[in-house]
């Protein structure tokens, strides 16, 4: 096998070819990359060259980013597992109508959909694990590891799209911060990976260490 | 920023870590020039369509992409939490390029833009993919693609 051309970019990870919706950056990461297939003294990795003006952000973007939605001061206490699904409703009826405004802005598209289930049938069931950490599988294709997984994201894909219903310049830290620190959903996958690293099953266990928070979000543990 | 020094310890350790093949001086593979080539995304971000299932952890697998899909209705079942997402949540083509592709072709830069890319989950260990990876080679060859994007996250 012969050794493939690489390029190395500066951008975050998750964000191979430069920030979102800066169309003549990303072209140029791209046709960059593609222009290394014309040589073939490999194996080779060269830089993207960028330019000061592409870190420039404009005056709409340096606003920075604040959620639509102010939302209760999330408490740390989860054991009273009744009031906490109400809770989180109350959340996710606030954030609704941000959610639509997001998809409706950005031509239909929309992130969640891992699952068939909408984010009030997510809380339920997450929080029945909670209840329950020996509750069966709720997805019927797929093993209670996988599936804490994939209903986790699609509550989570639900915060973030509703967070960005107004287009500036936000960093993923930022909304991390938010999601983990001041929401009553990231405060429940805190405690689900907690529930994780301490069950019987190395399965969890191991999804516990790495499914549901983030390495550099551990703070808010 | 992807420099190693700035990630965390445990992901740094798992890529440095990573049984990867040695090059040495081999040269690439010869080509056409890149106006005449037929180029393919290869994403490793978990990226299907809302109808395809879901990635499974650990297993070698891949879903395809038709160039003509509505790529506004994909998604991403990736394990990691350890990547930014919210790029991708405002601009598919921060990870899977496929408008600066079309463009680059209507610009004539480039010759083809292929019927199908694809699509892997990165978390899973590289020699689970080399089976599917193999094949999938084959088929890309078949198509006439001479020229793939392997876009990582």
């Amino acid at each position: 096998m012969r050794p493939p051309r690489a390029l190395f970019v500066p951008f975050e990870l998750g964000r191979p070819f430069g920030p979102p919706n800066k169309p003549d950056l990303q072209q140029r990461v791209l046709f960059d990359v593609l222009k290394l297939l014309e040589r073939n003294d490999g194996p080779l990795i060269e830089d993207f060259v960028s330019s000061p003006a592409d870190h420039n952000v404009s005056e709409e973007e340096n606003e920075g980013w604040t959620c639509p939605v102010n939302l209760a001061k999330p408490r740390n206490d989860l054991t009273d597992i009744q009031n906490l699904a109400l809770d989180l409703k109350q959340e996710i009826v606030l954030l609704h109508p941000w959610y639509q405004e997001s998809i409706a802005s950005s031509g239909g598209r929309r992130l969640d959909g891992l699952t068939s289930h909408s984010p009030e049938e997510i809380v339920d069931i997450l929080v029945s694990f909670v209840e329950d950490p020996q509750i069966e599988s709720f997805l019927s294709d797929q093993p209670i590891s996988r599936a804490l997984k994939l209903t986790a994201d699609d509550l989570k894909h639900f915060y973030f799209q509703s967070a960005m219903a107004r287009p500036t310049n936000i960093s993923d830290g930022q909304l991390e911060n938010w999601f983990y620190g001041e929401t009553l959903a990231g405060k429940l996958l805190i405690k689900i990976r907690a529930i994780c690293l301490d069950h019987e099953s190395k399965t969890l266990q191991l999804i516990g260490r790495t499914n549901f928070v983030p390495n550099a979000m551990l703070k808010h543990v | 920023m992807v420099y190693l020094s700035d990630m965390p310890e445990t992901q740094r350790d798992m890529i440095v870590n990573q049984d990867l093949p040695n090059y040495q001086n081999t040269p690439c593979v010869e080509g056409p020039p890149l106006s005449k080539r037929k180029i393919s995304i290869i994403t490793t971000a978990g990226l299907h369509r809302r109808e395809d299932k879901v990635f499974t952890p650990g297993i070698g697998e891949y879903r395809i992409i038709p160039n003509d899909a509505n790529m506004n209705d994909l998604i991403m079942s990736h394990v990691s939490t350890n990547f930014d997402r919210t790029g991708f949540q405002q601009d598919l083509n921060v990870m899977f390029p496929i408008d600066r592709l079309n463009e680059l072709k209507a610009d004539g830069k480039i010759g083809e833009v292929a019927g199908y890319h694809y699509a892997f989950m990165g978390a899973t260990p590289p020699m689970a993919h080399e089976a599917v990876a193999k094949d999938l080679a084959q088929l890309l060859k078949a198509d006439g693609v001479d020229g793939a994007v392997l876009a990582g996250v």
